[in-house]
C-alpha cells in the first residue's frame, strides 16, 4: 500500500460525526480495493502516481480572488480548500431553498439516506471522499419550487492545499433548479469532490460543472444524478484539464420517461490530462438520454474519454445516443477514447459516434482564401466547433462569460 | 371471391370494426371510404392477420377457406396480397431477393415448381418497367431510402408479379402527385382480369377517378353504413363526410325510438 | 414473436456427431514431461523443444485473463488430454490410399470429399483431426508453383529456417495465456509460404474437426506471403456434440512482406453446446497478422459454434500505405456467449483500416464487440473507418460494444459508428403477407443485416455462411 493511501485510511479512521456507519463502509470498501494502477480498467490511460509523490497540508488560512461570473445573479456558496467562506456567500434564500452546511447535517433528515445513494460505489477516490469529506454542503429544493437565481458553489483551492467536500442536492417534486459547480485554483494542490443529486418526480435540474483548474492541480471528482419518473437533467461540464483532473458523470434512470442530456467541452493544453468517464444507466422502460462530448487537445496533452450506455433488461422503449468528437492538434497530444455500449433490451435505439480528426482542410483553404491567416482560421474553425455546444447552454450569462475564455484558452494553445 | 360476415375486430382492447360485412365476387372492384379513423386500416390488418388486431366474431372467407384461422403467410399463399399505407424499410435484403422469395414461398404452397432465376429477372424487369421504376431499384434494399412515391410503386410491382386473387390497397393514392398516382392506378388496372378482385381503400374519391369501382361502401365507426355505384364516392366528395354525423344521429333516434 | 424468432434460430447441429475412430491419446495432464513426448512424437528438432518449454515456464506464471464480457467455469488445466491422434495415423500415410476409411468417411459426412477428383476445383485442403493433419491436398500440384502448403510439424522438419525465423514474430510466447499455453504443446496446424511475385493458384483451406473425448485442440497455423504474392486462405471447424466443455486455444500468425496480400477467412461452427449451455467448445484464439508495406491482410470470420468465443483477429500495419480489414458477422443464441473484434494497430503512413462487425443475439445470449483501433505517432495520414452493429432477437438477450480508440497522431482520421436494432414486427409482418414462413423471413432479414461481411467471403464459403443462416437464396438474382 502506497505511504499516502495508508496515511489517508489512517486519518479517515479519525473521523467521528453523523455519517459514521457510511463513511465506515466506504472505508472497509477501500481497504479491499487495490491501489489503481495502469491494468486497472477505470484507470488506464490516467497515471495517479502524480498523488503519491505530492505533499499536502490541510487548508490554507489565505484570502482568495473568486472568480466572478459576469451578469449572473447567483445565490452564492464559497468555500476555500473545503473550508466554507460566510463572508463570500449569500445568506438570505428564496423560499423553497434550504441550505445547511454538511457538518450540520444532522439536522436533515433525509441526508443520511441521501449520502451514497446516487453515487456508484466503483470510484476508488469516491470511497476515499466518503470516508474523509467532512465539508461541504446539503441543498433541499421543497416540492414544487422554482428557484429564478442558480445556486453557485464556488470551491477554490490554494497552493499544497488537501481537501475532500460533498455536495448532497435533493430536487423535490416539480420543482426547479440551476446548480453551477464552479472549481478553481491552479497550482499544486489536491482535492475531490463529489456530488450527489437526487431528482424528484417532474422535477428539472440545469446543472453545470465548470472543473476550470488548469495547470498543476490534481482534482478528482465526479457529478451523480438520479432521475424519478418524468425528470429533466441538463448537465455542461466544462474541462480545462490540469496535472490530473478526472470527473465521473453517472446518470441513473430510476423512473420512467426522464430525459437526460450531457454536454461536455474539453480543451487542453501543455502536459495537461483530463479524463472524462460518463455513465448512463437506463434501469426501467421509457427514457431518453443524449450526450455530446467535444474535445480539442494541443501541445502534449492526453484527453481520455470512457462513455458508458447501460440498458438493463426488460428496460425497453430507451432512446440513447452518444456522440464524441475529437480534434488533435498537436503532434505529441493523445487521445484515448471508449465509448461502450451494454443493453439487455430489445425495442431500443441506441447509437454512438466517435471521431477524431485535424481541422478540415476545406473549411480551412476557404477561409484561408478570403484572407484569413493559418493560425486565425484555426481558432475560428475551431472555436466554432465547441461553440455549437455553448450555444446549447440553457443560461444566457454562463455561456457568455465562457465564450471569451474558451476562445483565449483556445488562441494561446501549442499548437504544432 | 371474398366473403365477409359480421366481423368484429379490436386493438389493445377498443372495439373498431363492429359488426363489418363484405362480399366481392371474382373480378369485382370494391372501393371502401370513410373517414380518417373510420376503421379503414384496422379492416386490412384483421383481414391479413396482423399480430395485436384481435377478432372477437364473426367471419372472412376467401374462396370458402377460412382466412380468420389461418397464419399470416398462408393467408398470403391463399391469395390475399395486402399494398400497405406505410411500406417498411428491411436495410440489405434487396427488392429482387425478397421478390424471389416471396414468389417462390407462394408458388411452393400452390404446389407450382419455382420460377428459375432467369425466368424470374424477366419477369421483374418487366413489373419495374410496367411501374415506371428504374431497373436498379431491383438491387437497392426493399424500400431503403425510397421515397413516399416509390415505395407505393414498388408495392403495385410485387403485387404484379405475386398475381394474388383479392389485393387491398390500404390508401395506395396518399402521398402521390397527379404523375404517380396515375402510374399506380394503371398497374392495377392492368391486373384486372375478370377473374381477380380488388379492394380499394382510400379517403379520396380521387383515386376512383382512375380506378373505376364496381361498388362503393362507406365506412363509419366499424360498420359499412352506406353502399353504392360509383356515383356514391362522387357524392361524398361534394358533400364530404360530414353527412355522417347526422346519420349518427339519426341511426340513434332509430335505435332509442 | 418472440417465440417465433426464436424457433427461427434453433436448428440441429448437423456436425454432432462422433467418428469410432481408435486414437492414441495422452493421459490427462500438463507438465514438461508431456511437452517432451508431443515433440517426440513430432520429431520435432531441439531448438523447437526448447521453445515450447519456455513457453511453457512463461504460462506457468500468467494469470487467466477475466476483462472479457464472458461468464464460464475455469478450466482444470490437468484434466485435458494434450494429444490424440488416430492410430492409424502412427506411420504417417504418405498418400490418400493410405488414410483409414473411417477417417474419409468422417469428412466425406461433413461434406469435405479428400478425393482430389471430387473436390472443387481450385481449392487445396489441409484436415486437421484431433492433435494431428491426416491429409494436405494438392501439395505437388503447388509445389511446382513455389508454394509450400502443408501441416505445421512437416514445415518445422522441412523448412526450419522460415519456421525459426517467423514463428513467434508476431503472436509471441508471451502474448496472452491462451497463446502461451498453445505455445507450449500445440501439436498441428497448417504452413503456408507463398513466393515472391506468386498468386497463389487455389483457395488454400484447413479443416479442423475435434473428435476425442477431453481432449483440447491447440493448433497452429504459420502464413508468410513473400513479396508482391497473394493469398486466398480459408478455415472451418466442427466437433461432436457433447455434455462436456472443450478447450481449443489456436494461434493464428501472418506475415504479409512488402507489397502482398493476405485473404483469411473463417467459418466457425464449433459445437455451440445445448440450449442451456451444456456442453459446448470454449474457443480461446489469438489471430494476429503484420503488414509491411502497402501489404493488405483481410480478416472475414462468421462466428456461430462454441459456447465462448474468445477471438480478436489483428492487424499490425506497420508498413506504410498498408491496409487491414476486419470483417465480422458473430451469431449467438442458446446460452453462447461471444467476445470478439479485432485491433488495427497503425505504426505506418497512410495506413488505412476498416472495420465492419454485426453481432446477432438471440436467446439468452450474449454478444459482445470489442475493439481496438491505435493510431501510433508515425501513423501520418493514417484512416480508420468502423462500423459495429448489433441485432436483437428477444428480450432475454444482450448485445455489448467496447471500442478502444486511441490516437496519438493529429493527421490520422478515426472514424466510429454503432447502432444497435432489432428485427422489427413490421419488418416480419411485411415478409409474412407476402408468404414467407417466419424462419424464412427472419433469416432473410438477418441476412440481409450481414450482406456486407458476406459479400467478403469466397464464394464457396459465403454459400456455407448463408446455410448456417438458414438461408436458402442460392441462385436468386440480387
Amino acid at each position: 500500500m502506497s505511504s499516502w493511501l495508508a496515511n489517508t485510511i489512517s486519518e479517515a479512521e479519525q473521523v467521528n460525526d453523523w455519517l459514521s456507519p457510511k463513511r465506515a463502509e466506504s472505508l472497509a470498501l477501500l481497504k479491499n480495493t487495490p491501489w489503481p494502477n495502469r491494468k486497472t480498467e477505470a484507470w488506464r490511460y490516467t497515471p495517479i502516481n502524480v498523488i503519491e509523490r505530492a505533499r499536502f497540508s490541510a487548508a490554507n488560512d489565505t484570502d482568495v480572488q473568486i472568480t466572478a461570473i459576469e451578469n449572473l445573479d447567483s445565490i452564492d456558496l464559497v468555500f476555500i480548500d473545503g473550508i466554507f467562506n460566510l463572508q463570500a456567500s449569500t445568506n438570505d434564500f428564496p423560499e423553497g431553498l434550504f441550505i445547511t452546511q454538511l457538518s450540520e447535517g444532522q439536522s436533515c433528515e433525509w441526508a443520511l439516506d441521501g449520502f451514497k445513494k446516487t453515487k456508484p460505489n466503483k470510484h476508488f477516490f469516491g470511497l476515499i471522499n466518503d470516508a474523509l469529506a467532512t465539508s461541504g454542503c446539503i441543498i433541499d429544493v421543497a416540492a414544487n419550487a422554482r428557484i429564478e437565481r442558480p445556486i453557485r458553489i464556488v470551491q477554490s483551492f490554494t497552493s499544497g492545499s488537501q481537501s475532500h467536500t460533498r455536495i448532497l442536492v435533493r430536487v423535490g417534486p416539480s420543482a426547479k433548479v440551476s446548480v453551477v459547480e464552479q472549481l478553481q485554483g491552479d497550482e499544486l494542490c489536491f482535492n475531490t469532490s463529489f456530488a450527489e443529486y437526487d431528482i424528484g418526480e417532474a422535477a428539472t435540474l440545469e446543472h453545470y460543472r465548470l472543473a476550470m483548474q488548469c495547470q498543476a492541480a490534481i482534482s478528482i471528482g465526479g457529478s451523480h444524478f438520479s432521475l424519478a419518473q418524468s425528470a429533466k437533467l441538463t448537465s455542461n461540464l466544462i474541462g480545462f484539464g490540469s496535472q490530473l483532473s478526472r470527473v465521473d458523470m453517472d446518470i441513473i434512470h430510476a423512473g420512467e420517461n426522464a430525459i437526460s442530456k450531457l454536454n461536455v467541452i474539453y480543451l487542453l493544453d501543455g502536459k495537461e490530462l483530463f479524463d472524462l468517464h460518463s455513465s448512463f444507466e437506463h434501469t426501467v422502460a421509457n427514457g431518453t438520454s443524449d450526450q455530446n462530448i467535444r474535445c480539442i487537445v494541443a501541445d502534449r496533452a492526453n484527453a481520455v474519454f470512457n462513455g458508458r450506455i447501460h440498458i438493463h433488461r426488460d428496460a425497453q422503449k430507451i432512446l440513447a445516443s452518444m456522440n464524441n468528437r475529437n480534434l488533435l492538434m498537436s503532434e505529441d497530444a493523445q487521445v484515448n477514447t471508449k465509448p461502450e455500449l451494454e443493453i439487455y433490451a430489445d425495442d431500443v435505439r441506441c447509437a454512438h459516434g466517435v471521431t477524431i480528426a485535424e481541422i478540415d482542410e476545406q473549411a480551412m483553404f476557404y477561409l484561408q482564401s478570403r484572407g484569413v491567416s493559418r493560425i486565425d482560421a484555426q481558432v475560428i474553425l475551431s472555436f466554432g466547433f465547441i461553440n455549437e455546444l455553448v450555444d446549447q447552454m440553457p443560461n444566457v450569462a454562463i455561456a457568455d462569460w465562457l465564450r471569451p475564455q474558451l476562445r483565449n484558452r483556445f488562441a494561446n494553445m501549442e499548437i504544432r | 371471391m371474398l366473403k365477409i360476415n359480421k366481423l368484429h375486430a379490436s386493438v389493445a382492447d377498443n372495439e373498431i370494426i363492429k359488426g363489418l360485412s363484405l362480399d366481392i365476387k371474382a373480378g369485382e372492384v370494391h372501393a371502401i371510404m370513410g373517414p380518417n379513423g373510420a376503421g379503414k386500416s384496422t379492416l386490412s390488418y384483421a383481414l391479413t392477420g396482423r399480430e395485436g388486431y384481435e377478432v372477437a366474431s364473426g367471419s372472412a372467407t376467401l374462396d370458402g377457406a377460412e382466412l380468420l384461422e389461418m397464419e399470416v403467410e398462408e393467408r398470403a399463399c391463399a391469395g390475399l396480397f395486402l399494398a400497405f399505407q406505410y411500406p417498411v424499410e428491411i436495410p440489405g435484403v434487396s427488392n429482387m431477393e425478397f421478390l424471389k422469395v416471396s414468389v417462390d414461398s407462394q408458388r411452393k404452397a400452390r404446389n407450382l415448381v419455382p420460377y428459375s432465376s432467369s425466368e424470374f429477372l424477366k419477369l421483374a424487369k418487366a413489373a419495374c418497367k410496367q411501374v415506371n421504376l428504374p431497373l436498379s431499384f431491383l438491387k437497392r434494399g426493399v424500400n431503403e431510402g425510397f421515397s413516399g412515391g416509390e415505395k407505393k410503386r414498388n408495392e403495385i410491382m410485387q403485387m404484379i408479379l405475386l398475381q394474388p386473387k383479392l389485393s387491398i390497397l390500404d390508401e395506395s393514392d396518399s402521398g402521390l402527385d397527379i404523375d404517380a398516382l396515375k402510374i399506380v392506378a394503371d398497374g392495377i388496372n392492368s391486373q384486372r382480369d375478370g377473374q381477380r378482385s380488388f379492394l380499394v381503400i382510400t379517403h379520396y374519391q380521387r383515386l376512383l377517378d382512375y380506378i373505376k369501382p364496381d361498388f362503393v361502401h362507406v365506412l363509419a365507426d366499424g360498420k359499412i353504413v352506406k353502399s353504392g355505384g360509383p356515383e356514391l364516392a362522387l357524392e361524398l366528395e361534394a358533400e364530404g363526410y360530414a353527412w355522417l354525423e347526422s346519420y349518427d344521429r339519426n341511426a340513434e333516434q332509430e335505435v332509442n325510438a | 414473436m418472440t417465440d417465433q424468432l426464436d424457433e427461427a434460430l434453433q436448428r440441429e447441429y448437423e456436425a454432432g456427431f462422433v467418428s469410432d475412430i481408435e486414437s492414441r491419446t495422452f493421459e490427462p495432464g500438463l507438465d514438461e514431461d508431456v511437452i517432451r513426448r508431443i515433440s517426440a512424437m513430432k520429431e520435432e528438432p531441439q531448438w523447437m523443444l526448447d521453445w515450447r518449454l519456455k513457453a511453457f515456464a512463461l504460462w506457468q506464471k500468467m494469470p487467466e485473463p477475466d476483462w472479457a464480457h464472458i461468464q464460464y467455469e475455469k478450466m482444470d488445466f490437468q484434466s485435458i488430454s494434450y494429444y490424440s491422434a488416430p492410430k492409424s495415423m502412427d506411420d504417417r500415410p504418405k498418400s490418400l490410399d493410405e488414410v483409414d476409411p473411417e477417417l474419409l468417411a468422417t469428412y466425406e459426412k461433413l461434406g469435405i470429399p479428400l478425393i482430389e477428383q471430387q473436390q472443387l476445383a481450385g481449392i487445396a485442403v489441409d484436415v486437421v483431426f484431433d492433435s494431428v493433419s491426416v491429409v494436405t491436398t494438392f501439395r505437388e500440384k503447388l509445389k511446382e508453383q513455389g508454394v509450400i502448403f502443408c501441416p505445421i510439424s512437416d514445415a518445422i522438419r522441412e523448412h526450419p529456417e522460415l519456421v525459426q525465423k517467423y514463428l513467434g514474430s508476431v503472436v509471441s510466447q508471451k502474448d496472452n495465456f491462451f497463446a502461451a499455453l498453445n505455445c507450449a504443446v500445440f501439436t498441428d496446424g497448417s504452413f503456408v509460404y507463398i513466393p515472391k511475385g506468386t498468386r497463389c493458384p487455389m483457395e488454400l483451406s484447413t479443416y479442423f474437426r475435434i473428435n476425442e473425448l477431453n481432449t483440447g485442440q491447440f493448433e497452429r497455423t504459420l502464413i508468410i506471403a513473400d513479396e508482391g504474392s497473394h493469398v486466398s486462405y480459408l478455415e472451418g471447424c466442427t466437433a461432436p456434440q457433447r455434455d462436456e466443455n472443450q478447450l481449443h486455444a489456436a494461434v493464428v500468425e501472418l506475415i504479409c512482406l512488402d507489397n502482398a496480400e493476405i485473404k483469411y477467412s473463417t467459418v466457425q461452427n464449433w459445437y455451440p453446446g445445448d440450449e442451456n449451455g451444456k456442453g459446448g467448445i470454449y474457443n480461446f484464439v489469438t489471430k494476429r497478422g503484420i503488414c509491411h508495406d502497402s501489404a493488405k491482410i483481410s480478416w472475414t470470420q462468421v462466428e456461430t459454434g462454441s459456447a465462448v468465443t474468445w477471438k480478436y483477429p489483428s492487424c499490425i500495419l506497420k508498413g506504410d500505405n498498408s491496409i487491414g480489414e476486419f470483417y465480422s458477422v458473430a451469431l449467438t443464441r442458446g446460452a453462447q456467449q461471444a467476445d470478439t473484434g479485432t485491433k488495427m494497430i497503425h505504426l505506418g503512413k497512410n495506413t488505412r483500416s476498416t472495420i465492419i462487425s454485426k453481432g446477432i443475439s438471440a436467446g439468452k445470449s450474449n454478444n459482445s464487440y470489442r475493439g481496438l483501433v491505435h493510431m501510433g505517432k508515425g501513423a501520418k495520414g493514417a484512416r480508420n473507418f468502423t462500423q459495429c452493429d448489433s441485432l436483437l432477437i428477444g428480450d432475454k438477450c444482450g448485445a455489448h460494444t467496447f471500442p478502444y480508440v486511441e490516437s496519438r497522431n493529429p493527421t490520422a482520421i478515426v472514424e466510429h459508428e454503432a447502432t444497435t436494432s432489432k428485427v422489427s414486427d413490421d419488418q416480419m409482418f411485411l415478409c409474412r403477407q407476402r408468404g414467407l414462413d417466419p424462419e424464412k423471413a427472419v433469416s432473410m432479414i438477418v441476412n440481409g443485416f450481414c450482406k456486407e461481411v458476406f459479400k467478403e467471403l469466397p464464394m464457396e464459403f459465403a454459400v456455407e455462411a448463408g446455410k448456417l443462416l438458414e438461408i436458402s437464396l442460392e441462385g436468386s438474382v440480387g
